[in-house]
């Protein structure tokens, strides 16, 4: 059933990443969902598997885009990777509080970008880049994942898929 | 060290990932970005943006179509697209008007050759947050090749880096990876403009040239991709100083990416 649900995860990320959230999009900031689905995931389960899927992630990102190959991978492994162990200490996953740590995660990420695209390509609007981009892209996708807890929090699905993987994993 | 090791074994298999990762970003900046996988990864989201456009854009129009007639839509369309060539063709003409004033003397007008274009729909933006592209739902079926320049009549969009039989994906002017030939519309100072994600900048501009705000930046044609005097960017900021040759030079493009809908392939 994992298997499966990850195989639809990788095939439909991409598509909705960039064609469903698109009537979403303020000044063109639109939110990660991207990112918010790795949260959960990372919440969820242990850290290789968050990781890997992050990594994974970013690598189809970054194959299914213009960027480095393995840029993305490797920030999206890292958000995998530390939302996993910090879901061993939240101890209510539906609280609204996460939507203020993948905001934090998200503006990390895109920091963590435009340092390394600073490092590569040199001379990058580092200022506008964080405060233009991906500060607002990091509150909207906070904002989604509030969103989408108060959605299904009712329904019991979170705690329904929580955490075979993390108790193997520890 | 065995002993840790394998203690420690999940953990420093992450950690040779992240690892192999770095290094492989570090491969493609010495030698260009891998193309490893490409049209596979495209083609399977390709085929899904469309279901996913096409579901939106139809609940969109249904909406559309009770409020409106039909065939005022459908009319409505039609004369968007040809306000849209109109537009286009209007501002070639205006680039050709200052180059026949500035050449007056020799009597040898040009004629531009009409713009042969696809008119393509966006199905898709902006995947990575590293990177700046779009999809669109033309592809080599239609006639569309790699390295075409993607315009609409407000001006440059960008160039068109992958081609699948029903779609392409195109590089943005703002993309890293993208650079391309312009030079000042007021003075015909040439530069090469780079994509900087949120904008443009403009790279070694002599600290002499004369740049300023608001100058608008048109394709010099050098580059042999776009066609020559089609509006890209704005000047919005220049930066001298005095301990370097170079200016620095930001621009922002005149295309507002954010709000594009369709876009023109002009075909070489």
């Amino acid at each position: 059933m994992k298997f499966g649900f990850y195989v639809i995860f990788f095939l439909l990320i991409i598509p909705f990443q960039a064609s469903l959230l698109n009537p979403l999009s303020i000044a063109g900031i639109k939110p990660d969902l991207a990112l918010t689905l790795l949260y959960f995931i990372g919440l969820l389960t242990g850290p290789l598997e968050a990781a890997l899927v992050g990594m994974s992630m970013g690598l189809l990102l970054d194959i299914g885009s213009a960027s480095l190959i393995g840029l993305t991978g490797f920030t999206r492994g890292l958000v995998g990777l530390s939302a996993s162990l910090l879901g061993r200490k939240v101890l209510d996953i539906t609280s609204p509080s996460n939507g203020i740590f993948l905001a934090v995660f998200s503006l990390a990420e895109g920091i963590c970008i435009t340092l390394f695209l600073q490092l590569f390509y040199g001379d990058l609007p580092i200022f506008s880049l964080v405060v233009g981009r991906f500060l607002p892209q990091a509150l909207y996708t906070g904002l989604l994942c509030v969103v989408l807890l108060r959605f299904i929090a009712g329904k019991n699905v979170l705690s329904a898929l929580k955490r075979p993987a993390m108790q193997e994993e520890l | 060290m065995p002993g840790l090791i394998a203690k420690h074994k999940k953990g420093f298999f992450i950690l040779f990932l992240f690892i192999l990762l770095f290094w492989l970003v570090t491969v493609q900046v010495k030698n260009g970005r891998f193309s490893f996988m490409e049209k596979p990864v495209l083609a399977v989201a390709g085929f899904f943006e469309r279901i996913v456009t096409g579901t939106v854009n139809s609940v969109a129009s249904i909406g559309n179509r009770y409020v409106f007639l039909m065939r005022t839509v459908r009319e409505n369309e039609r004369l968007k697209e040809e306000v849209d060539r109109l537009r286009l063709e209007n501002a070639v003409m205006n680039e050709l008007l200052t180059e026949n004033e500035r050449l007056r003397d020799t009597l040898n007008f040009r004629r531009l050759n009409p713009l042969s274009s696809v008119v393509a729909q966006v199905i898709g933006k902006e995947m990575s947050p590293t990177s700046s592209t779009i999809t669109i739902n033309k592809g080599s079926s239609n006639g569309i090749e790699k390295d075409m320049a993607v315009i609409t009549p407000s001006g440059v969009v960008g160039r068109v880096q992958t081609v699948l039989p029903a779609l392409s994906k195109v590089l943005l002017l703002t993309d890293p990876g993208s650079t391309l030939a312009v030079r000042v519309q007021r003075n015909r100072e040439e530069g090469l403009l780079e994509g900087k994600l949120v904008n443009c900048a403009l790279k070694y501009v002599s600290y002499y040239a004369d740049m300023q705000q608001g100058d608008l930046l048109v394709t010099s044609g050098l580059d042999g991709i776009y066609p020559k005097g089609l509006p890209v960017a704005t000047i919005v900021r220049v930066t001298k100083r005095e301990a370097s040759a170079f200016q620095t030079v930001v621009a922002e493009p005149v295309v507002r990416f954010a709000r594009l809908e369709e876009v023109l392939v002009y075909k070489k």
